[in-house]
């Protein structure tokens, strides 16, 4: 059985003073543990209120939705969201933000500097323990996020369209960095995205959501090989996959 | 021989240039006074209807050396205290909930709205009455006009909370204390602060108006009482005590925003 399965999913996202929106209709999911997935769909097909489902923040109306065998019933730490807009605590050091979740738990501070100091390296901002995110750039936010989400040392990093806010050429040295980060970590990653490219670019499948109500539309398996590095955006089979995701994507999206 | 000069810096910044706004800020200050002191070489100086800065300065002198103005001074300090501190307390406790449960929120915003907008100066004689001259009746006045920007603040400040971030407390480890400490009040804290700053201006005319009423002390006393004797040198000499004070608390304060929460410097 798949590591986190998702079958019939129905959910209404109930805003606070709006009208309810049935986000998710009868949508079907499998993820392997250790893969990459990403999920590609139109604007508010619900596939952030999914990830946000996983998380634990949201309850589904009807179906089942399992994790190691067991319905997801709250939050826990087995799991880490990358949020679009960092999520960062602006009163908190870099080195801080990272340990929040390990405060949290009651971890000693002791361990929690050695743990910090070695995601911190591993995200690549060494030397910027004691700055503040206001003092960083978009990038190196969105490294801090990262770490902070690793800290606590989840199965499972879902990843809410992470690159958005930042330019074009961030958002490719990001995707590179994620790939090395990942490579080294080696956790289930659920990531949503906009981009048919940075899906392909970084996942091992790639699902096709309708409009809202969010179904699953279509997976592509991404036979690309590992490790992946930027010429392989320019090759046939790259564009081929592009092509075949841009087609199934296009009819669901409405302007 | 001609010469060969290294360019290795930009060419230094001229005094003028790089304080200029300090510069034309008191320039507008001292044309002013100059302004004010000037005119009476072509208007006659009549020293019971007017005053000009030379002689308010040397009456200045005068309370600050007899140790005057400080003992007034003093007296008003007491229910400032005491009424600022309660606005404190008060307001940031009622703007908290006002902000986080939203049907107190919803009721009491119009009421609150009300008062905050209303001249609620006009109140200060009632206030005496029932409070007497004391320290309690100033205290209250001063609470009345310094509670509201607290009020609205603090709720401005809980509904501007981050929910990503309270999602991050979303953890079954988290307590409720963990998210007031470390979440809401950190958020709030600015807000509070930048209250402050419009409730110590408030304040201060709370006492000036408290004292005016009915007081037998204090800086508004001394105020009232000076005008009333013709006194006016004395007079300006205590409003311009009121003026710095209340220039150096607002200033003190932007001033600890600034170096207190520098990410929400330009917001």
């Amino acid at each position: 059985m798949a590591y986190i399965q998702g079958r019939n999913v129905n959910l209404t996202f109930r805003p606070p003073n709006r009208n309810p929106v049935k986000a998710l209709s009868n949508f079907d999911i499998d993820v392997e543990e250790g893969e990459f997935l990403s999920i590609v769909g139109p604007s508010g097909c619900g596939k952030s209120t999914f990830l946000n489902a996983i998380l634990g923040l949201l309850r589904i109306d009807s179906g089942d939705l399992l994790m190691s065998s067991k319905p997801i019933l709250g939050p826990g730490t087995d799991r880490a969201m990358v949020f679009q807009e960092f999520g960062l605590l602006p009163w908190r050091t870099v080195q801080d933000n990272v340990a929040l979740g390990l405060e949290l738990k009651g971890v000693p501070a002791e361990t929690r500097r050695n743990v910090c100091r070695g995601l911190i390296d591993m995200v690549g901002l060494t030397g910027f323990e004691g700055h503040y995110p206001h003092e960083l750039s978009g990038g190196m936010k969105q490294r801090v996020g990262l770490a902070r989400a690793l800290a606590t040392d989840p199965d499972v990093l879902l990843m809410d369209e992470p690159f958005a806010a930042l330019d074009a050429q961030t958002r490719d040295i990001m995707q590179a960095e994620l790939l090395r980060i990942w490579q080294k970590a080696r956790k289930t990653v659920l990531f949503v995205t906009h981009q048919i490219e940075e899906a392909i670019y970084l996942s091992d499948r790639v699902m096709v959501m309708t409009k809202r109500p969010g179904r699953a539309k279509r997976m592509f398996a991404i036979g690309l090989p590992r490790p992946r590095d930027y010429e392989m955006r320019v090759t046939p089979e790259f564009n081929e996959l592009k092509l075949q995701i841009w087609n199934e994507l296009k009819d669901e999206i409405t302007v | 021989m001609a010469q060969i000069v290294v360019k290795d810096a930009a060419p230094p910044i001229p005094f003028t240039e790089q304080y200029r706004s300090m510069l034309l800020g008191f320039l507008s200050v001292a044309l002013f006074l100059a302004a004010w002191q000037a005119v009476f070489l072509f208007v006659p100086f009549n020293p019971l209807f007017i005053s000009k800065p030379t002689l308010i300065a040397a009456s200045f002198y005068e309370l600050v050396t007899s140790g005057e103005l400080f003992r007034e001074l003093a007296v008003s300090a007491v229910p400032f205290t005491y009424g600022f501190s309660a606005a404190v307390v008060v307001g940031v406790t009622v703007g908290i909930v006002m902000g986080w449960r939203t049907r107190v929120g919803y009721a009491l915003d119009p009421l609150m709205t009300v008062f905050y907008a209303s001249p609620l100066v006009a109140l200060a004689p009632l206030v005496i009455v029932f409070f007497g001259v004391g320290v309690s009746g100033k205290a209250i006045i001063i609470f009345l006009l310094s509670v509201f920007p607290f009020i609205f603040n603090a709720q401005a400040g809980v509904r501007a909370v981050d929910w990503m971030l309270i999602f991050l407390f979303h953890d079954p480890a988290t307590t409720e204390k963990d998210l007031y400490l470390k979440v809401i009040f950190p958020s709030v804290l600015p807000y509070i602060v930048a209250g402050a700053r419009i409730a110590i201006g408030r304040g201060l005319i709370g006492v000036l108006v408290a004292e005016f009423f009915a007081a037998s002390e204090g800086i508004g006393y001394a105020i009232a009482r000076y005008g009333d004797l013709f006194a006016l040198d004395k007079m300006f000499a205590c409003i311009v005590a009121i003026m710095i004070i209340a220039v150096v608390m607002t200033e003190g304060i932007r001033w600890a925003e600034r170096s207190a929460f520098p990410w929400r410097v330009g917001q």
